[in-house]
């Protein structure tokens, strides 16, 4: 009885640990500022409601993750909700929301998904950034 | 000493005029005090190579207790310099590789009278450890009336006594944000690569009549990527002056000390912070404005603290500071 007991607690706690199953997939954040929090608090009442009294402007991070085939932007909940910027991160579809592993800990944090773009076109875009910026480099020194 | 009523009788234009010419004069005063002792060096450490395409930021790095940490890497962080998250970084090395400019900004206006003993004996007692290292040059300027007066230049640690102090003009009103802005000018009249400014302001923070504003004194002290570090000098709660030294201590990357704390407890608190920054060199990003936004944030262990200037401004693409001797 006692190690029927042990063998459910070990299996559940599997199932309930992502990266050990492998689900997570992995990304690299490139960019990040501290914007409105207004993604989060866009719901009906808010854009349809009756006027409310103003709220004190909280900033909240606001990064752009690039995984191998999906570009995401997402925002965090309040104005302390980082991410460890490390080389590459570990995150996870969960309920519209992206779920990002905090460091090497079990813990994750929830993040609204603000916009997504296809990796090929995202890079196709920097690109054409990229040209306009060293324009007028490249014509200086053409001079 | 000119009466408070006599200025604020002048014209702005007047005013103005008035304090380019004392700028000018004090600007002059200073480089012969520096060329006179022989205190600008060649730069003679390869580590900082700083121009027009690299950014050299120095920072502070503290544990969850608010601890200097000791051992730093490459990958314990990232800068996110305009948005753009960088970890491809050419150096990281401690500041004791570099040598300290500091100019050490004296408060002697009306309002901090009644402290002024105390000031002057906070002051020396910061004076006495320095210098660390044979090239480091600290200077102090007092600033009261309309005015900026030069104590000593280059070599004040072993130069500037009590009497000294009290022979400076005092009392009238506040001019800070000039008194910063010629700091923040001398400091950058003279860049080399390997050299730190830093700005050590005793005030009460409360300016009464400067020219510049603020955010131009703001302006100045980023352009020349100065560490503001202030002493409060505010004997009471919370005021307008204190929350100024505040935010110019945390804009550019410096520490606010409160006056309660004892003489020693002040330049031990200062010369720690200095000892224990750090410093890291990247390629400069190509943006849109002269402006760079930075903040420095943690790969790894986000109970890892930073603390630095809130930005830069790009140097012009056609000049190196590296020709600067």
């Amino acid at each position: 009885m006692k190690q029927t007991a042990w063998l459910i607690f070990l299996l559940c706690g599997l199932a309930s640990s992502p990266a050990q199953i492998g689900i997570y997939q992995h990304g690299s954040v490139v960019r990040m500022h501290m914007g409105d929090c207004t993604v989060m608090h866009q719901g009906f009442l808010t854009n349809f409601g009756p006027p409310s009294a103003p709220q004190t402007v909280e900033s909240c991070p606001e990064y752009t993750l690039i995984s191998d085939n999906v570009v995401f932007v997402i925002v965090g909940r309040s104005s302390n909700q980082l991410i460890p910027l490390a080389e590459t991160i570990d995150f996870r579809f969960q309920k519209n929301e992206l779920a990002v592993r905090v460091d090497d800990a079990k813990r994750e944090v929830k993040f609204t998904i603000k916009d997504m773009i296809v990796r090929s076109e995202w890079d196709r875009l920097q690109r054409h950034i990229d040209e306009k910026m060293k324009a007028p480099e490249v014509r200086e020194a053409e001079r | 000493m000119v009466s408070v009523a006599r200025i604020m009788s002048l014209s702005p234009t007047i005013l103005l005029l008035r304090n380019l010419k004392a700028r000018l004069l004090l600007c002059g005063l200073f480089f012969a005090c520096l060329s006179s002792s022989g205190a600008a060096q060649e730069s003679s450490n390869g580590t900082f190579y700083s121009n027009a395409s690299e950014v050299r930021i120095v920072f502070f790095a503290t544990d969850k207790k608010n601890r200097p940490l000791q051992n730093l890497t490459k990958d314990d962080f990232a800068v996110v310099d305009n948005e753009e998250v960088i970890r491809d970084f050419r150096s990281l090395t401690r500041s004791t590789e570099m040598k300290l400019d500091v100019i050490v900004l004296f408060d002697a206006s009306d309002s901090v009278l009644p402290r002024f003993q105390q000031e002057i004996a906070d002051l020396l007692q910061l004076l006495l450890p320095w210098p660390w290292n044979p090239d480091d040059e600290v200077s102090v300027l007092s600033f009261s009336g309309t005015q900026t007066y030069p104590l000593c230049a280059g070599d004040c640690a072993g130069s500037l006594t009590a009497d000294r102090i009290m022979a400076a003009p005092r009392g009238g009103s506040t001019p800070l944000f000039d008194a910063l802005d010629t700091a923040a000018s001398l400091l950058q009249s003279r860049p080399r690569p390997d050299v730190w400014p830093v700005i050590i302001l005793f005030s009460d923070g409360d300016d009464t009549i400067s020219i510049d504003s603020y955010s131009q004194a703001v302006e100045k002290i980023l352009t020349s990527q100065t560490h503001v570090y202030a002493v409060d000098l505010n004997r009471f709660g919370p005021s307008r002056g204190r929350r100024t030294l505040q935010e110019l201590a945390d804009t550019s990357g410096g520490r606010y000390v409160e006056t309660g704390d004892d003489a020693t407890r002040i330049s031990t608190a200062i010369l720690e912070d200095l000892h224990s920054a750090r410093v890291v060199t990247y390629a400069l990003r190509p943006s849109n404005s002269d402006f760079h936004a930075v903040r420095i944030l943690p790969s790894h262990d986000l109970n890892l603290q930073f603390r630095s200037m809130h930005g830069y401004y790009a140097p012009p693409s056609n000049t190196s500071t590296e020709d600067h001797p």
